[in-house]
Parts: C-alpha cells; structure tokens; sequence
C-alpha cells in the first residue's frame, strides 16, 4: 500500500504529510536543545565564576584562541544552509546538474565543520579540558557534541540524496523535490542551533 | 516554479547570506565591546543573543519559508515556542528561588 499524500496536499492541514512530520520533529528538537540551554542557564547563574576554574586553569584564554575557528565555521554552516536551499530551488526548475553541484557543496560545507570541530575538540583535550574539568566543558561538550551528532545525521541522509537516493528524481520528481525540501528544514534547524551555540559558548562568558 | 520566481528566490537567499554574514561579524565585535555594565557581560549577552534572534528569524523566514508556511506549522511553533520559554524560564525561578 502506497503511503498518501507525498506529493498532493491534504485538504484539512494544507500540506503533505511529510511536511507536517517533519516540522512536529523538528519541534521535538526544540526541546531537546532548550532542555540543555536551559541546564547551561542553570549552571552559569549557579556559577560564582563563569567558566569555573578546574585543575588546569580556566578555558577562557583557549576559548578565546578558538573565537576563529568558531567564527570560521558559522560562516560555513550559513553558506551549507544557502547552497541547501539552492539545490532545492535547482530541483524546482529540474535542473538536475546545478542540483548535485549545490548539494555536493552542501555535503563538502558539513565535511569542513567536523573537520574544524576535531581539531578544536582535540585541542581542548589535549590540554586537559575535559568534559570532567568543569561544568562549563561538561556542558560545552554535551550541547557541540550533540549538534555533531546532527551534522552527521545530516551528512548521512544528503549522501543518501546524492547517491542512491537520486533515482527517484527519473520515476517521481514532484516527490524527490519534496524530499529535498524536508532534509532542507532539517538542515536550516541545525544551522539555526548553531547560530545560538556560537555566542553563548565561544563568545559570551 | 517561473523564471521570474526563481530570480526573486535566488536575489531574495543572496541578500539574506550578505545580512547573515554582516550580524555574524556584528556578534563577534559585539563580544569585544565595553558596554558599561559593571563586572557584567548583561550588556553582551543581550546585543549578542539579540542578533542571534533576528539570525535565527532570518534562517526560519526565509531558508525555512516560515514567511509564506500555512498556518497549521505556525501553531505547531507557536505551542512549541511557548514551551521552550517555559523550559528557559525554570533555571530562572529556580535563581529567585521559587522552585526550590
């Protein structure tokens, strides 16, 4: 049996089925991140100082050295979001090549800030901040490790999209198209997390 | 999709990544700047998450199309907005000790 409304748009909620899903997912995810931006309050107005201050110091002058790196890779993850949105505009006027080249540039984008994201982690690590040096890594790690977890989530199904996933443009191509615009949303939310993280962690403490 | 909708689309994401990259530039200067609350980052922490918002309204808006969404995703929003003020606000009566 064929699941309904992938293309056409029901009558009583206005949009496919997929559409609706994805956005009741995409509130869940809401939760999730604001239950940890709500536990990242919580220690930073319980804290006497911010970041605490661990065996090895405090994080701020290597939080500062990362200001960069961090900056570098917000300005990736905006530029993922518009070749994301992109390939779904290119899908709209079924311009199949200009596709593949912005969502392959989209997957290169991801790629580039895990990258980054290793070599800070493990510069951290390697001097001695980790998770259990203080609440403030604690936290830091938990909220950017969960948002890796994302970006690789994402990687995995745009992958998808650009490898096997495209047949489906020859046979469906109203619901490929669809397809696109939800992992899309998807990936636009993890930009957006982003652009939360980015100040209160690297920049505001 | 038309020719000229593909052009306003395109023009439309174009200006949004230029005002994007303007407030990520705006957020980092902002971290630097003296805002003269005394032995506080109150200052900085509201211009920084304040452009943080109107980056987030720019990405939902417009990559999102939140702007032109039917009105069944704008309640689903609204409920789950609502909430997450909810979860925000807990760390704060848990500070002025109303929870507790």
């Amino acid at each position: 049996m064929e699941i309904p409304y992938n293309v056409e748009v029901r009558e009583d909620t206005g949009v496919y089925n997929s559409k609706l899903g994805i956005w009741l997912f995409l509130a869940s995810e809401v939760m999730l991140f604001g239950g940890l931006f709500s536990a990242f309050i919580l220690l930073r107005t319980g804290a006497p100082v911010w970041p605490p201050i661990g065996v090895n110091g405090s994080i701020l002058p290597l939080l500062e050295h990362t200001i960069p790196h961090a900056t570098f890779n917000t300005i990736v993850l905006i530029a993922s979001s518009v070749t994301m949105v992109m390939a779904w505009v290119a899908l709209k006027t079924k311009d199949l090549g200009k596709f593949k080249i912005y969502l392959g540039s989209t997957i290169l984008c991801a790629i580039i800030f895990l990258v980054v994201k290793y070599f800070e982690y493990t510069h951290k690590i390697h001097e001695g901040f980790v998770p259990a040096h203080d609440t403030f890594m604690a936290i830091y790690f938990t909220i950017t490790g969960l948002h890796g977890l994302h970006i690789i989530g994402g990687i995995i199904v745009l992958a998808y999209f650009f490898g096997p996933g495209i047949k489906m443009w020859d046979t469906e191509p109203e619901r490929f198209t669809n397809r696109i615009e939800i992992v899309g949303l998807y990936w636009h939310f993890v930009d957006l997390v982003w652009i939360f993280l980015f100040p209160s962690l690297y920049l505001l403490n | 999709m038309s020719a000229k909708d593909v052009a306003h689309h395109v023009i439309t994401y174009r200006n949004v990544f230029i005002l994007l990259l303007i407030c990520t530039g705006l957020t980092v200067g902002a971290a630097y700047v003296d805002f003269n609350v005394p032995k506080s980052m109150a200052g900085a922490l509201f211009v920084g998450l304040t452009i943080a918002i109107f980056k987030g309204y720019l990405v939902a808006g417009n990559f999102m199309h939140l702007k032109t969404e039917k009105k069944i995703i704008h309640y689903i929003l609204f409920l789950t907005v609502f909430f997450l003020f909810v979860l925000l606000a807990v760390p704060v009566l848990w500070h002025i000790d109303l929870v507790k």
